[in-house]
């Protein structure tokens, strides 16, 4: 419990860049996007996912689309743009090197 | 008499709550817009919600069933969560920290970060929550206009107004706000020196 709680703010940053990894594999609308962290440490809400996701789009990482549903309203697929892609590259890019850093220290 | 149920539009759906229902709803609701004050997808992120609570009870409704409870919605609130702005601290956080910047803001200080000449323009703007720009053009207007008596009282108000702490990992203070702080540090220690 402590450990997780001291990797918190951690955790909270990283929210951002798995939701870019999520929609980068294929675009998804927001159960989806709950669905697959569910069960993870960055397991999430609605409350949460809507303001980041308008946060991201507004920054022109993301883009959605409407589609028909069978059951109910029609829903927001989210998928990434073309900046939203240089971005998830970096992410990953600087997660690596950060681990790389992490593995090499103190031996 | 009684009010059984109170029909709402939610996003794209209409759905029916029981009153004690719809009042947690408005609660919800009114909680989520504060604390989407000044966010420019305000909008966009209330109607996604919207949307989120009426797939939510639909969801919880047993079949045949058309109002929403209290129970269900409560469930269904739980499952979305409380409204989450990113890069925001966590909503308990926020409440005391909400506390101590009120605090601060309604000191009469001068901000030296970002300062033309001392930050007092700076330090007026945030207390009467003003436009810095405003004040300043109203500061050269009365210095041309009082033929320099703006400039004494601008000195008073630099010797008089404490200092605003420096925000932690703000912009580090150069050129002439910086000399001017060093100025006035100097002189409240002379005058500190010659009262005692």
């Amino acid at each position: 419990m402590i450990v997780e709680s001291k990797l918190a703010p951690i955790r909270k940053g990283l929210l951002e860049f798995l939701v870019l990894k999520i929609v980068g594999c294929r675009s998804a609308y927001v159960p989806d996007i709950l669905r697959r962290l569910s069960g993870t440490e960055f397991s999430t809400q609605e409350g949460t996912l809507y303001p980041l996701l308008s946060k991201l789009r507004r920054e022109e990482l993301v883009a959605y689309q409407w589609q028909e549903s069978d059951a109910g309203p029609p829903r927001k697929y989210y998928s990434l743009t073309e900046a939203g892609r240089a971005q998830l590259a970096a992410l990953d890019e600087y997660w690596s090197r950060i681990n790389r850093t992490i593995a090499d220290i103190g031996h | 008499m009684q009010r059984i149920a109170t029909t709402v539009r939610l996003n794209r759906s209409t759905v029916q709550f029981e009153d004690a229902a719809y009042r947690r709803l408005e609660a919800y609701f009114a909680e989520g817009e504060q604390r989407l004050a000044g966010n420019p997808d305000r909008q966009e992120i209330l109607d996604d919600l919207e949307q989120a609570v009426a797939d939510q009870c639909a969801r919880r409704l047993p079949p045949g069933q058309g109002v929403v409870t209290l129970a269900e919605l409560v469930s269904a609130l739980d499952e979305i969560g409380p409204v989450q702005v990113p890069g925001a601290a966590p909503a308990a956080e926020r409440v005391s920290r909400d506390n101590t910047t009120r605090d601060t803001t309604r000191r009469l200080e001068q901000v030296s970060e970002g300062a033309v000449i001392s930050g007092v323009c700076q330090g007026l703007a945030r207390y009467f929550r003003l436009d810095v720009t405003l004040l300043r053009i109203v500061a050269v207007l009365l210095l041309l206009g009082t033929g320099g008596g703006m400039v004494l009282v601008y000195l008073a108000a630099m010797l008089l107004l404490p200092f605003a702490p420096q925000a932690p990992g703000g912009r580090p203070v150069r050129w002439l706000p910086a000399r001017s702080r060093e100025f006035v540090e100097f002189l409240r220690a002379k005058l500190h020196a010659v009262a005692s």
